[in-house]
């Protein structure tokens, strides 16, 4: 599903992010991404949704190069991933329904399919009675799933999430990778990237750790994970 | 349309049928033309302040048209001020007259030919002057017989009735001919300058109307970077994102286009007060010709047009630098 070849992406200021990175994230998979702030979690993902473009190496989404896809054709490939974010990035000043149905609406579907699938999005999260709320009136971790619901209100068969736990309190942060893991039983490849260990180590998911922007473990997550080789949570 | 994933079907998305997606892209449109005076309608007072700007702005070129249009009819009233005069040679017999006045009247740069005789002239002098009686004790008539020309619209330029002028006088009947178009010259310099000057006024005027509307549309932009970073986000083309912004434009023109109509109508209906008045008092009949529907039509698409002008402009320096990167 993902495919890095050693990628390397150095920023314009000289700072190495990532270095020689290789991974493969297969179809249908949900996996962690790992490691303290800084050490390219961040940059990751930007490559794969398009955001940047890696210095040297590829990066294959479902076989495709992403640095084949030209500048016309990023807003159509992002259209195949599901982003969601740490601060949910949702329009506080549209509804929730409006919300939800933003990628839909960019892509021309019809208002009776919007409808349709707006409420199969909020109902899978299970937010439908809230699909006429403000986003101000709903708690954090509701908004967290507003914006799960707007990731995967067009069916992407990959999602990309950043911290998406990061502002909730552990119990809230179960009930959001619960939602994960249920879209993953359909088929949806998950990616999560993540500082918060108790949450993976609770769990036999696929790992990728990285440090100083080189790929140092890749795989279930194993007890040899230390503690150390993290930034306390803040 | 999957790019990465050729297997995947966005069911309901495309439709196929051409004519019914060429439906869509229309209803789409409309859709995103009353969403975005939504948007104006939800910040009412700056909004209308914009429109007012643009208004006054458009309303001043309008109005400096109007000047000029009325100002070429009352030029039209004085075209007969090149009228050219002609001294007939002494001792024309009455066949002769008719002669030559007949061969005049067939020239096409000549509108009109009158005739007056000496002794009408002389008539026409005692009533006019005033000296009556005291002109009878002249031995013979002083006045010469005069041919008034009245040359075409096309002639009565000063170069046209001076070059008139020089084809009259070869008429071996013409003893010489009169044309004063010193003043002609002059009042057309000025309406020239005029000319000149409303054009470059009206040109900067409009400048301005871009420029007013291009910073609007960048503010709102600008307002919006957080939308339009998750627009970005989600897969909206730049295309899709800068629709919107250049329907507010147009929206702005087109108000301001409407303000600039009431503006100039209001000012109209003022003047035409004041010139009722001085009607009156010379005993003529003076009156003012407003906006005609097709100048009304032309002044909307205008204004109109410089709103998408304006806020293109915009959009194409401000959504295409915007990009998602500050977080994923």
């Amino acid at each position: 599903m993902i495919r890095f070849e050693e990628v390397t992406k150095v920023y314009s200021g000289g700072q190495q992010a990532l270095n020689k990175v290789n991974f493969h994230l297969k179809p249908g998979e949900m996996a962690f991404l790992t490691g303290h702030s800084g050490a390219g979690k961040s940059t990751l993902l930007k490559l794969i949704a398009m955001m940047e473009r890696p210095t040297s190496g590829q990066v294959f989404i479902n076989g495709h190069n992403l640095n084949k896809i030209t500048k016309k054709q990023v807003p159509f490939a992002r259209r195949d991933i599901g982003m969601i974010f740490q601060n949910h990035r949702l329009l506080m000043d549209r509804s929730v329904f409006n919300n939800v149905a933003l990628p839909l609406i960019i892509e021309g579907y019809h208002l009776s399919d919007i409808k349709r699938r707006v409420a199969g999005a909020l109902d899978k999260v299970g937010l439908l009675s809230k699909l006429n709320n403000m986003p101000h009136t709903l708690s954090g971790g509701e908004l967290q799933r507003v914006g799960i619901a707007r990731a995967i209100v067009n069916k992407p068969p990959l999602l990309l999430a950043d911290e998406p736990t990061g502002n909730l309190d552990p119990h809230l942060s179960v009930e959001i990778l619960k939602v994960f893991e249920d879209l993953n039983s359909v088929g949806v490849a998950v990616m999560i990237a993540t500082h918060d260990l108790g949450l993976i180590a609770r769990m036999k998911y696929h790992t990728f750790t990285l440090r100083q922007g080189q790929m140092i473990h890749d795989g279930l997550s194993s007890p040899d994970l230390k503690e150390s080789e993290f930034e306390p949570v803040i | 349309m999957s790019l990465l994933f050729s297997q995947r079907k966005a069911s309901g998305a495309i439709t196929t049928n051409p004519g019914h997606r060429f439906v869509m892209f229309f209803i789409r449109h409309l859709q995103q033309a009353l969403a975005s005076i939504g948007e104006l309608w939800r910040m009412p007072t700056s909004s209308l302040l914009t429109m007012a700007v643009l208004g006054i702005s458009l309303a001043l070129p309008t109005t400096l048209h109007l000047l000029m249009k009325n100002g070429q009819q009352l030029r039209g009233s004085w075209d007969n001020a090149a009228e050219i005069t002609l001294f007939v040679e002494e001792g024309l017999s009455e066949n002769q007259t008719q002669k030559v006045l007949r061969r005049i009247g067939l020239y096409n740069q000549v509108n009109q030919v009158t005739y007056i005789a000496a002794e009408d002239a002389l008539e026409e002098f005692k009533v006019l002057s005033g000296f009556g009686d005291a002109l009878s004790y002249l031995d013979e008539n002083p006045l010469p017989s005069v041919i008034l020309v009245v040359p075409t619209a096309q002639y009565s330029s000063p170069e046209g009735a001076r070059e008139l002028l020089e084809k009259l006088q070869a008429q071996p009947e013409i003893s010489f001919g009169k044309l004063d178009v010193t003043w002609l010259e002059k009042l057309t310099a000025i309406i020239t300058l005029l000319d000149d000057a409303a054009f470059s006024l009206g040109i900067l005027l409009l400048l301005a109307v871009i420029l007013v509307i291009a910073n609007t549309i960048r503010l709102s932009i600008l307002n919006r970077r957080e939308e339009i970073e998750v627009l970005k986000l989600v897969g909206a083309t730049n295309d899709f994102i800068r629709r919107p912004f250049l329907y507010t434009g147009i929206w702005y023109g087109l108000i301001g286009g409407l303000i600039a109509w009431i503006c100039v109508s209001l000012i109209l209906w003022w003047v035409e007060g004041a010139l009722m008045e001085l009607a009156n008092q010379l005993e003529t009949d003076l009156s003012l010709s407003g906006l005609n529907f097709s100048e009304f039509l032309t002044l909307i698409m205008l204004s109109s047009g410089l709103g998408w002008l304006g806020a293109y402009g915009s959009v194409m320096r401000h959504v295409y630098e915007i990009e998602p990167e500050n977080q994923l």
